[in-house]
């Protein structure tokens, strides 16, 4: 592992490991595909600067709108000795009426330092699952997890002890449950980030002699109903997200597979001058970080700072991947954009597997041509090319805003 | 205005004890004392002028916010956040308590004790915790009440919150039967907040028949007295086992909390 925290000391240059957090570990696990954002995670290179340095700076993260609402969402919830989640715990996971022992995990007296607030955490959480000491509502405990050597501190809102003696993640969301559904997007992403919770929880357990069965595998969403502030407790199994995570990190602790087909002498220091000002020639930088092959998705544009440069990248290449999973899975078999193309105005004769996709180009293309006034183009698939004429693709109008 | 003229007095031999001190400061060349002493005295002497000038009264008079806060405590008679002190406040006094003015009270009343031990006949302190016996964040208490009522312990804070929801409703209930000038704005913040109580009460709220149902004080303080009977067994002895402790303290430490200062310039990031 020397010679791997090496060079991946190297990759990241001068500047500080940054840090992990549950989100950007979602994020991770949200595109395992893409061998760009794992490197510069595991060497804890600075994405955002970089991103910047590079001539795409991010411009999406959370509003600060966003985080108000969340921040008082929470503190309604909270309240009063968590009187409200409490009422939501009783009812979702039929907490007893005499489990509330309330466990604040927030500071350890006036001291915030992550250290001290850990192992308070860990000292109390070990204490009530030994029943040694009573603990129903473990309010921000300060979790810790290992991610590719490097030490990770996560903060979960809440967890909660159950009679049964299971803990359960609780993740508390501003974004709203209306009529029972909430944003795919948003809930997938919650109840990723409730995963990590799991995972982290699970090895500090596993780490003590605890068996990690203790943790529930589903974690509970608290958000609020509606159009209203009233919350709502939803379990979610998540079997399958903590799964992922934990496949993701074995990845990150097999950094040597990432690191060995990269060529030597490649670096994303910034060279940053006294005052922390990065000098590395934007050109210099770009090409380093492209030898590190991406996978740009859509999604990405949320979840990670070097969206903007892999999403040019990917419209240069042409790939298909700009216009999102649904696009690329109905084009399956089909990399880029010119191929595609050339298959819709039948200049390009299909192969025998793309035949079908060829024909619903073609149907597609057709279609276009009529809304779009121009004279149809008879072709079948299999048949010699019809016309040369460079046009907009038709995919692009309907993916465009990706 | 027996009320005014005990404060009055109280106010008078404050200031008395803070010249003394002041005194005392200065003939030692304790300069960094005197100033807070005299920063001190200055605020005393300022409550007194407003409080003996009733002439200049427009509007009626503001209490300072310590005052304020002491009522509403007095009536819950357990710990206290801020924001529930604003709303019990809103609900039964007259005159408004944003809970940003309690914020930086704790502070106050603890430079105001370290400059004069004990020259006030109550100070706001803040709640302890059980097992460091540290200041418990955001709750209130009040320093002349037994030490097993300032500690929170695990099962405290559902304890506390149960018995401000009875102390709370019996109080609606008293202003309701005395019939007593209660003005509509306060009685109906008394109710919405008799409501948001009881969502946290199991069997708190009458059986949703048609549209929202609303909170009866009696029915949520034989709730809250239901659940109450559950835990109180248990935290009376959380808390007697912690104030046996806090006892040994020393004054301060025994109103205000022992802190955990953290180490400064040390980050704990391991690499």
């Amino acid at each position: 592992m020397d010679s791997a925290a090496a060079r991946l000391a190297a990759l990241r240059g001068a500047a500080p490991p940054v840090n992990h957090d549950a989100r950007t570990l979602a994020g991770l696990s949200a595109n395992p595909g893409c061998a760009r954002r794992a490197l510069l995670d595991a060497c804890g290179a600075d994405k955002g600067k970089i991103a910047r340095r590079a001539g795409h700076p991010w411009q999406f993260g959370m509003s600060p709108f966003a985080l108000a609402r969340g921040r008082d969402f929470e503190r309604r919830l909270k309240d009063n000795g968590a009187a409200l989640l409490l009422a939501l715990l009783r009812q979702e996971l039929e907490l007893p009426l005499e489990e509330v022992a309330y466990v604040p995990l927030e500071t350890v007296g006036d001291n915030t330092g992550r250290e001290l607030r850990h192992r308070n955490t860990c000292r109390r959480l070990l204490a009530a699952a030994a029943g040694r000491e009573p603990g129903t509502l473990f309010d921000h405990p300060l979790l810790r997890l290992q991610i590719g050597g490097v030490p990770v501190y996560l903060e979960p809102d809440l967890v909660a002890l159950k009679a049964a003696g299971r803990f359960h993640v609780v993740e508390i969301k501003s974004f709203p449950v209306i009529d029972g559904r909430a944003d795919p997007e948003h809930a997938a992403a919650a109840v990723k980030q409730a995963a990590v919770y799991v995972v982290a929880l699970q090895e500090m357990f596993a780490e003590h002699g605890v068996d990690p069965d203790v943790v529930a595998t589903s974690v509970v969403l608290v958000t609020p109903k509606n159009f209203g502030n009233t919350p709502t407790a939803t379990q979610v199994d998540a079997r399958k997200q903590i799964a992922t995570i934990r496949r993701q990190l074995r990845r990150m602790r097999r950094v040597e597979e990432l690191l060995e087909p990269l060529p030597p002498g490649l670096t994303f220091d910034l060279a940053p001058d006294e005052c922390g000002r990065p000098t590395r020639p934007p050109e210099e930088l770009t090409a380093h970080l492209r030898q590190v092959p991406s996978r740009y998705r859509p999604g990405c544009i949320a979840r990670c700072e070097l969206a903007g440069l892999c999403r040019s990248e990917a419209r240069e290449r042409g790939s298909l991947d700009v216009f999102g999973p649904d696009v690329a899975d109905v084009l399956g078999g089909i990399d880029t954009v010119e191929a595609a193309l050339a298959l819709a105005e039948g200049t390009r004769a299909p192969t025998e597997e793309q035949a079908d996709i060829a024909r619903a180009l073609r149907h597609a293309e057709r279609l276009r041509a009529e809304l779009a006034g121009e004279p149809a183009r008879p072709s079948r698939p299999g048949t010699e090319p019809a016309g040369e004429r460079a046009e907009r693709p038709p995919a692009r109008s309907a993916g465009g805003a990706a | 205005m027996r009320d005014d003229e005990a404060a009055l007095e109280e106010l008078e031999e404050r200031m008395a004890s803070l010249r003394r001190a002041l005194r005392a400061a200065l003939v030692q060349r304790d300069s960094a004392r005197a100033r807070r002493l005299r920063a001190e005295l200055r605020r005393t002497e300022r409550e007194w002028e407003e409080l003996a000038a009733p002439a200049e009264r427009k509007a009626p008079r503001r209490l300072p916010a310590r005052e304020q806060a002491h009522r509403v405590l007095t009536l819950l008679g357990v710990a206290a956040a801020p924001r529930l002190i604003s709303a019990v406040h809103g609900a039964f006094f007259p005159g408004d308590l944003p809970a940003s003015r309690l914020w930086n009270l704790r502070r106050d009343e603890e430079r105001s004790y370290r400059s004069a031990p004990g020259a006030r006949p109550y100070y706001l302190c803040p709640a302890l915790t059980a097992d460091l016996l540290a200041p418990a964040r955001g709750l209130l208490t009040v320093s002349t009440w037994p030490l097993e009522r300032r500690i929170i312990g695990p099962h405290s804070p559902r304890v506390d919150f149960l018995t401000a929801a009875v102390r709370i409703s019996t109080e609606v209930l008293a202003r309701r039967r005395a019939g007593r000038p209660w003005p509509p704005q306060a009685r109906a913040r008394a109710e919405r907040l008799l409501q948001e109580l009881a969502a946290g009460i199991p069997d708190a709220l009458p059986p949703p028949a048609r549209g929202a149902a609303r909170a009866d004080p009696e029915q949520v303080a034989r709730a809250a007295e239901t659940e109450l009977a559950i835990h109180a067994e248990t935290d009376r002895r959380e808390r007697a086992a912690a104030a046996e402790r806090a006892r040994r303290l020393g004054d301060t430490e025994r109103l205000f909390g022992i802190r955990l200062a953290p180490v400064p310039g040390r980050a704990t990031m391991g690499r």
